[in-house]
């Protein structure tokens, strides 16, 4: 036994220097990954503690122990239910109205019969998603800007309005501006999903049906939808997982920072900015980090719950 | 079998036409409208009433923009962290994917557990930043570049590329007594352009647009980028009034709003340069993420 033991693990030692290099290159990307995601994930105990910043990343783990008195102090917080509901209400809002567009907007591209304009519309339609959030900011503010903006100047001179809107500062209208601006950048990228899914359908369904007498809307009604369905079903679990992100059409984070002001912090503070802004600017680590936590558990929560709905409603869940 | 147009064919197309075009100009006319902004003095901007063509023409932002420092220098930050940046996370992704790759690779069951649980957990932004904080990173120019040089979801795609090219590639100059590393640079990356274009024009077009680091990880203005210089002018101007009291102050045609516009286009030219170029490749490489995630 002894003896096989040995061979086996000189034919083992042997095999792994010869693939030595293919080893290091391997352990480069753990280490990597150790430093850079591992050892912020160990971080998230500092929720628990009393961490101070000059301690670096020792004091995580030397740091004294205080329970739970960050979360209760987070539960009190006078901000906390305001957090919630704007992080919750964004992420459904962004659901709701972006997850039908891709869609529609695939059909639609798909009943293009010139394949120079269908590439040029793509093209164009790309192009926000290319650009950085900070750009799209830039240009809500020359849209909606009250005292310059494109949209309130057309409206004053038309006479639609008599005072400009306060689009960019009014807590109420700041939904309504994440959730288009979000669209306006990524619909027109994830229709590339879509209308590979189109190109993945038999032309001669297409051909048969027409034979039949089945006209433009039937084909549309019977053939593109039924072919779009397993496309959407991936889009809509990957829009569900990344839901408090803002799902596929982007960062509630960064909409937050950038498109949020003071103005209308009521609506657009959300949960990840309050912790990045009470961390960052304010150096309570533990308390931020505890923020963040509160964020993941929620998040958990709701893949369970809509996974649980799945479930019932088309007896197929998402895991 | 060419038959005539129905009714339905008329209405049905009517839609799709109109749509689009609503579409189109829904996605190009604030680009537009931005650059129309840059080439219009910018207190007459400030007037409105402008959508179609500048009313007074200048080249004043440009010009402003080139011969400010702080603009010039901050471009410049983006353009080195951009082409630095993405060299980096290009060739560190490819060379991890190219371990992980290897068919018999021992502990490669691990090595994918380890890679996955860092795809979908996170410490969130306050751990994140506490790491870096203590190895040095912040106010850094490192802190660009490095931390993101592991890209996990082109790490997918990449190992799934080289699955598929043959071992035996490399065999004639593994023979030749040529290193891995070597026949990593020479023989596996020219052949993978497809799969390096796509994660060129992603890496980069991330390292290109990123804002947040610049804003929070650093302090020294001589690091700062462009995005970053841009989100401050926008903090600045959002209090109203403050826009035509700025430009009467510095006695020119000049706003802190249009200058911003100028930044905006100057951001969005080398998107533009490189991405009707890369447009084939990135819907193939998008394709292979949505198939593969």
């Amino acid at each position: 036994m002894g003896e096989t033991d040995m061979e086996n693990s000189k034919i083992f030692l042997k095999h792994f220097q010869k693939q030595l290099p293919f080893q290091v290159f391997v352990w480069l990307g753990i280490v990597f990954l150790i430093i850079f995601s591992y050892i912020p994930m160990f971080g998230i105990i500092i929720a628990f503690k009393n961490y101070k910043i000059v301690t670096g990343i020792e004091g995580i783990f030397t740091s004294t122990w205080a329970g739970l008195t960050h979360f209760k102090q987070l539960i009190n917080d006078y901000n906390f239910p305001n957090l919630v509901r704007n992080t919750l209400v964004l992420s459904l809002l962004k659901i709701i109205f972006s997850y039908p567009v891709p869609i529609l907007f695939a059909i639609l591209l798909s009943e293009v019969r010139h394949t120079f304009v269908k590439r040029f519309v793509q093209t164009v339609s790309y192009l926000p998603h290319f650009v950085s959030w900070v750009v799209v900011t830039g240009i809500s503010f020359a849209f909606f800007s009250s005292n310059f903006g494109v949209v309130n100047d057309m409206l004053l001179s038309l006479n639609i309005i008599d005072k400009p809107m306060q689009i960019l500062t009014d807590p109420d209208s700041f939904w309504g501006l994440a959730v288009t601006t979000a669209i306006w950048k990524e619909a027109g990228w994830w229709t590339i999903i879509f209308l590979a899914a189109l190109a993945g359908i038999d032309p001669a369904l297409y051909e048969a049906a027409e034979i039949d007498g089945a006209g433009r809307l039937k084909r549309i009604l019977y053939i593109t939808l039924p072919g779009l369905k397993s496309a959407a079903i991936v889009v809509l679990i990957l829009n569900i997982g990344g839901m408090l992100g803002g799902g596929l059409v982007g960062s509630n984070f960064e909409q937050s920072m950038l498109l949020g002001n003071t103005m209308n912090s009521e609506t657009s503070q959300i949960i990840q900015t309050y912790a990045f802004n009470v961390g960052l600017a304010q150096g309570r680590f533990s308390f931020a980090t505890a923020i963040d936590l509160m964020q993941s558990i929620i998040s958990v929560i709701l893949i369970f719950t809509s996974n649980a709905i799945a479930k019932r409603v088309s007896g197929t869940g998402l895991f | 079998m060419r038959r005539r147009k129905t009714v339905e064919d008329w209405i049905i197309d009517s839609i799709v036409y109109i749509v689009l075009t609503i579409v189109v100009i829904a996605a190009a006319y604030p680009f537009y409208y931005i650059l129309l902004i840059t080439f219009n003095a910018g207190t007459d901007s400030l007037t409105g009433g402008m959508y179609l063509w500048p009313r007074e023409f200048t080249l004043s932002n440009y010009a402003y923009f080139i011969e400010d420092t702080k603009w010039i220098k901050s471009f410049g930050v983006s353009i080195v962290r951009t082409i630095v940046g993405t060299f980096l996370g290009v060739v560190f992704t490819a060379m991890v994917a190219y371990g992980l790759s290897k068919k018999d690779l021992i502990f490669k069951r691990i090595y994918f557990v380890i890679v996955v649980v860092a795809m979908n957990f996170s410490g969130g932004l306050i751990a994140y930043y506490i790491v870096l904080r203590s190895l040095g990173f912040i106010n850094t120019f490192g802190v660009y570049v490095i931390p993101g040089m592991l890209n996990l979801f082109f790490l997918l795609i990449a190992i799934s590329f080289f699955s598929d090219i043959p071992e035996e590639l490399g065999e004639s100059a593994r023979i030749d007594g040529a290193s891995e590393l070597k026949i990593f640079v020479k023989i596996l990356l020219p052949v993978s352009m497809p799969l390096l274009a796509t994660m060129c024009l992603f890496i980069g077009s991330g390292q290109w647009n990123a804002w947040l680091d610049s804003a929070y990880f650093v302090q020294n203005e001589s690091l700062r980028t462009l995005t970053y210089r841009m989100m401050q002018v926008i903090n600045q101007t959002m209090t109203p009034s403050s826009e035509a009291q700025i430009a009467a102050a510095s006695r020119s045609s000049v706003t802190p709003f249009s200058i911003q516009a100028t930044a905006m286009v100057v951001s969005i030219i080398p998107i533009l340069g490189v991405y009707p170029f890369l447009q084939k490749y990135f819907v193939s490489g998008m394709m292979l993420g949505s198939v593969k995630g």
